[in-house]
């Protein structure tokens, strides 16, 4: 303390020296004057702990619940898309142009190989008209496909069966589900049903 | 509490050597354990948490036809194995209905000869077979702990082995090809072998675009129930895949081109025979028919010899349909026109040495070069072609595509053989090749040349794929830039002779197509048997397009060694209901006029 005023005879400006005085030189604080920690704040710091623990707590089963939610989607989504598979399967090899051919020929159509255009715009006939020649050639063997061996053609469905391949789509759960069955073909064999007009 | 405050500095020094020791301390540890060790106690933490490496399946691309049509698709098949160690334990305990009371059910022991029956049943072998295979994979090695049943099941099948309820039994996913359409375009899709890898044709060409990748997962599951804790799945590599393939091959007109050729091909006790169509202004390939035709679904079924295409894998000798390229090249060198004479006799003895023959006999004729391809004069045509020099015509013949792979680039594709050019033909050859002996060309060649002459001298690159698109959904297309190879004019004037072929020649009334003006070449070419010489078998094909007025579509047909009808009236059907089928099916508007006349001879 002695060396104070020293320093102050040195110091140009004494007026800041007096102001800066009394902040250093404070009173200790009374220890026993010293204000205690109120229950409160270990209340709420405790609390906030628990409430912390708590909202893990229930996210973590949240999540682990969800994880059991997930697991039984993903395995109605595989289920779901075995399905899938096998219809689009069924359909394309129903959709191939042999099962096509056949089913026609079964139908009793035949093919005209002559091509004739009646042109709508002023009903002209291009080309030279020609019957079509010949009976109905079983093209089966000639593009073989493995695929439809064994499908019933349309001609040998009865009335409400629907066309599954080889069992394919039986055993899900009636899966397979397609409104009535198309119409009663007309007779396969013996002449073509023809229109009168000419 | 005196003595600190005396020296505060040594309290914080004393504070931070402790945190710098326990720092350095933690360092160490750390680095010890994420760098020195870590590939070590990440395997020992796999090993105790983790699930094995499971597949993802990336999904190979499918093959379509230019409408979209699904030509080949991945699926899913499944591969059923047993333990035959866990078979042999004992009968197994199943629930099963109360024939007392169906509320209820009933626990019942199922014996090993049932169970066996009830999966043989499905996958289609007896339950003694079943047994079998236990009973010798057990004989083998008493622990045995895998066997296959039945492999590349469908899914129909897996869910009725699932259903069973078998604990020793397993089945594993395998991917798989199928082919909805059989043996559609099966010449040039190819198939794909048991495990995965492309085996032949486009699956084979185009595995670039079509592969997929297998991505690799790990997870940490439950213990108990085998669930996926939830944030754990690690992505080891990324499943990918495949391009979607598109043709430029209509499947339509595929089958029914197929079912024309196979048809004749029995009628006239064929080896084999091809059939392509072209489009004739792009060069886009409509339909690849090559008969037999093997079923990709069940490749082994087919002889191995007629598994390919050989439209683009069989170079032959093509003949007098070659006789068309020479005369266009004559044309566009302007060395003759349709009514350019010479006369022609039945035996020529060139100038070099060489000497051969007409296939019929004849006075010396005075013919047109119309006439020479009418009457399909190889005298008459050599002498035309004696007007160009040899390096000339080999010049045109590979402008015209001869001698090199087409663009198609098809697996084992052949380039034919120009037999190396002038300076390699000897004197014979030097003849022939105006007629289309001594050097071989494939049927897509042959194609592309007639589609030359058909698109007005501008030959388009040969395309079977129309493009590629990725996963990512960008195509790729291939080049489609066309090159002259003869004027405007000679293409015209040839087409109007080979129209005169049709409407003259000796089969014009084996081809006709009511409305339609037609051009078109026959071939009758002596197949080589590989020792300079020649088998008595022939090769019989027709190449042409129409309409051709305005042409559309380029046919060309060969049939290989037809035992009943060894001449080109065997191929001249197919073209005529090929060709008919392509006009009504694109609806192509009949001709007007008919075709302009050209004397044969003068």
């Amino acid at each position: 303390m002695s060396a104070l005023p020293v320093q102050g005879a040195l110091a140009p400006a004494p007026i800041r020296r007096r102001a800066w005085i009394p902040e250093i030189l404070r009173p200790a604080p009374d220890r026993a004057a010293r204000p205690k920690p109120r229950l409160a704040y270990a209340v709420i710091a405790v609390s906030g702990v628990v409430v912390i623990a708590l909202a893990q707590l229930m996210l973590s089963i949240a999540v682990t619940q969800g994880a059991y939610e997930i697991d039984g989607y993903e395995l109605s989504q595989a289920k779901l898309s075995r399905q899938q598979q096998t219809l689009s399967e069924d359909l394309d090899r129903v959709q191939s142009p042999q099962y096509l051919a056949q089913n026609a020929e079964a139908l009793g159509m035949v093919p005209n190989t002559n091509p004739v255009f009646l042109r709508l715009s002023d009903g002209a006939v291009l080309g030279q008209p020609a019957a079509a020649g010949g009976g109905a050639a079983a093209s089966a063997s000639l593009v073989p496909n493995v695929l439809i061996s064994g499908v019933p053609l349309v001609t040998e469905q009865t009335a409400g069966e629907t066309a599954t391949v080889g069992g394919q789509g039986a055993g899900l759960g009636g899966a397979v589900v397609e409104p009535a069955a198309p119409a009663a073909p007309p007779p396969a064999g013996g002449s073509l049903p023809t229109p009168t007009t000419h | 509490m005196n003595r600190i405050s005396r020296h505060p500095m040594r309290r914080v020094l004393a504070a931070g050597v402790v945190l710098v020791v326990l720092v350095v301390l933690f360092v160490v540890r750390l680095v010890d354990i994420q760098v020195v060790r870590a590939s070590a106690l990440n395997e020992q933490a796999d090993e105790v948490r983790s699930t094995d490496p499971i597949p993802v399946y990336g999904t190979r691309g499918e093959i379509v036809d230019r409408n979209g049509i699904v030509l080949a698709d991945s699926v899913m098949r499944y591969d059923v194995a047993l333990s035959p160690k866990n078979a042999k334990k004992g009968p197994l305990m199943r629930e099963e209905p109360d024939p007392a009371d169906p509320e209820k059910t009933v626990r019942v022991e199922v014996p090993l000869e049932q169970t066996a029956a009830e999966l043989g049943a499905i996958v289609g072998l007896t339950g003694d077979q079943v047994l079998g295979i236990i009973a010798s994979e057990l004989a083998d090695d008493p622990d045995s702990d895998f066997a296959y049943v039945a492999k590349l099941v469908d899914v129909d099948t897996y869910e009725k082995i699932r259903a069973l309820d078998i604990p020793w039994v397993v089945q594993y996913p395998h991917p798989s090809r199928s082919y909805p359409n059989g043996a559609v375009g099966g010449n040039l899709l190819g198939w794909v072998g048991d495990e995965g890898t492309a085996q032949a044709g486009l699956e084979l060409g185009q595995d670039a675009c079509l592969a997929s990748e297998d991505g690799e997962v790990t997870y940490i599951p439950s213990l108990q129930d085998w669930v996926e804790i939830p944030g754990t799945e690690v992505v080891h590599k990324q499943a990918k895949d495949g391009g979607k393939l598109q043709l430029t091959i209509d499947s339509d007109l595929q089958w029914e081109v197929q079912r024309i050729a196979e048809a004749q091909r029995l009628a006239v006790g064929a080896e084999w025979a091809t059939v392509t169509v072209m489009e004739a202004k792009t060069g886009k390939l409509l339909a690849v028919a090559d008969v037999p035709t093997v079923d990709p679904n069940d490749p082994a079924a087919t002889d191995s010899a007629d598994r390919g295409s050989r439209t683009f894998t069989a170079p032959f000798e093509p003949g007098s349909t070659f006789k068309a390229v020479t005369a266009a090249s004559l044309e566009d060198a302007g060395k003759a026109n349709p009514l350019s004479q010479v006369i022609a006799p039945y035996s020529y003895d060139a100038p070099n040495g060489a000497n051969f023959r007409d296939s019929f006999y004849h006075e010396d004729t005075p013919y047109t070069l119309t006439g020479a391809l009418i009457d399909s004069s190889n005298t008459a045509t050599a002498k035309f072609g004696e007007l160009l020099t040899d390096q000339q015509r080999f010049e045109y013949m590979q402008k015209f595509g001869f001698g090199r792979v087409s663009e198609v680039g098809f697996p084992a594709e052949a380039s034919g053989d120009l037999n190396g050019g002038p300076d390699e033909w000897d004197n014979q050859t030097k003849y022939t090749t105006m007629f289309g002996q001594g050097l071989t060309a494939t049927a897509v060649q042959i194609a592309s040349a007639y589609q030359t002459i058909a698109n007005g001298g501008v030959r388009m690159p040969v395309q079977l794929v129309e493009g590629c698109t990725d996963a990512d959904g960008e195509t790729t297309s291939p080049d489609v830039t066309g090159t002259r190879v003869i004027s405007e004019q000679a293409a015209r004037e040839t087409s109007e002779m080979l129209e005169n072929v049709y409407t003259q020649g000796w089969l014009k009334d084996d081809w006709r197509i009511p409305g339609y003006r037609v051009a078109a070449k026959t071939g009758t070419a002596q197949v080589p048997d590989g020792n300079g010489g020649y088998r008595t078998e022939y090769l019989v094909s027709v190449s042409g397009f129409a309409p051709a007025d305005d042409p559309e579509f380029v046919v060309s047909v060969s049939i290989m060694n037809a035992v009943k009808m060894n001449s080109s009236a065997a191929s001249a059907p197919v073209f005529q209901q090929v060709m008919s089928q392509v006009l009504k099916k694109y609806r192509t508007i009949p001709s007007g006029a008919p075709a302009p006349d050209l004397p044969a001879l003068w």
